[in-house]
């Protein structure tokens, strides 16, 4: 035997030498249950409210914007309701001032009468 | 004649009894493969699930050209070296120097086999990853040629050249242990 044979199997021999690893007693156990949550494909997969999270979120995204963007009663109003309001509006008439006027209204209707006085 | 091919037929047709029988029968050989292939990394075990699990999914598709155990060892290498890419350099050198973190102190008696095996692991870890896997398969694992060449789907011929290569690479690293020899102790000689 040469010496490199002789260095080949001594390395050989000290790898060979490794103890067997401990298998931890609940190895099949966890193979199992990798395999069972594998196969949840099914209707367990729609328990998961995960999945429903990720598909839901751009619906959700899309009623947030919307809300966002969508006019309202309290929002400002717009030209022609100002115009409708202020024909609507004398600051003598008794009536008017049990009627529901919207501030802005009011105020724009106070500031032309004020510039019509001048 | 594949000792396991019993059991793989009942395992195909899905029986996990069957499968069960398999895994006893392979996972200390395979979690010592990963544990080799990853020096001792502390998700060998792990790896080793996932390569049972990975068996049990492709059981239909296992035609019995190789022996189950050449299969399944061609499978549990190919989950570490998913695993070793997906983290990268970065984990592998955090990893390797996970035995240094916790130096024993001098006054504790190092335990020596303890110590062997870090030296083993250690030198097994600066080998590149083709000549890591063939000389594991064969020393640690004692695979023949021929079932490593199935293994790794390659020639007899480069299989021998890989594991030459390996222990003559591995030879300087494991110099203290060649002078205390193969014992577990190293109190002998």
């Amino acid at each position: 035997m040469t010496e490199h044979d002789e260095e080949q199997d001594a390395v050989a021999a000290i790898l060979a030498s490794v103890p067997p690893p401990r298998v931890t007693p609940a190895f099949l156990a966890r193979v199992n249950a990798r395999i069972d949550a594998d196969a949840g494909t099914g209707w367990l997969a729609l328990a998961d409210f995960r999945v429903w999270t990720l598909r839901l979120a751009p619906l959700a995204a899309a009623l947030a914007l919307i809300a966002v963007l969508w006019p309202t009663g309290g929002v400002e109003p717009s030209a022609p309701a100002v115009a409708s309001a202020q024909q609507t509006f004398t600051p003598a008439s008794a009536a008017d001032w049990q009627q529901d006027v919207a501030a802005n209204a009011m105020l724009e209707a106070a500031l032309s009468g004020s510039a019509h006085a001048r | 004649m594949d000792p396991d091919r019993a059991l793989v037929e009942a395992a195909a047709a899905g029986s996990r009894e069957a499968f069960d029988d398999l895994v006893r029968r392979h996972q200390v050989a395979i979690v010592a493969l990963t544990r080799a292939l990853t020096s001792g990394a502390a998700d060998a075990e792990d790896l080793a699930q996932e390569a049972f699990v990975r068996a049990w999914k492709s059981l239909r598709s296992f035609r019995g050209d190789s022996s189950f155990r050449t299969w399944l060892h061609r499978i549990a290498i190919n989950v570490v070296r998913t695993a070793q890419t997906r983290h990268g350099r970065w984990t592998r050198m955090f990893t390797a120097a996970e035995p240094d973190a916790d130096p024993p102190s001098p006054e504790e008696p190092l335990d020596a086999a303890l110590a062997r095996r870090q030296v083993i692991e250690r030198a097994l870890a600066s080998l590149p990853e083709e000549l890591r896997v063939a000389v594991a398969l064969r020393d640690m694992q004692g695979l023949d040629y021929r079932e490593i060449a199935a293994v790794l789907d390659v020639p007899i011929g480069t299989v021998e050249s890989r594991i030459f290569r390996a222990r003559r690479r591995l030879k300087p690293l494991l110099a203290p242990l060649l002078q205390t020899g193969p014992s577990v102790t190293g109190q002998e000689r």
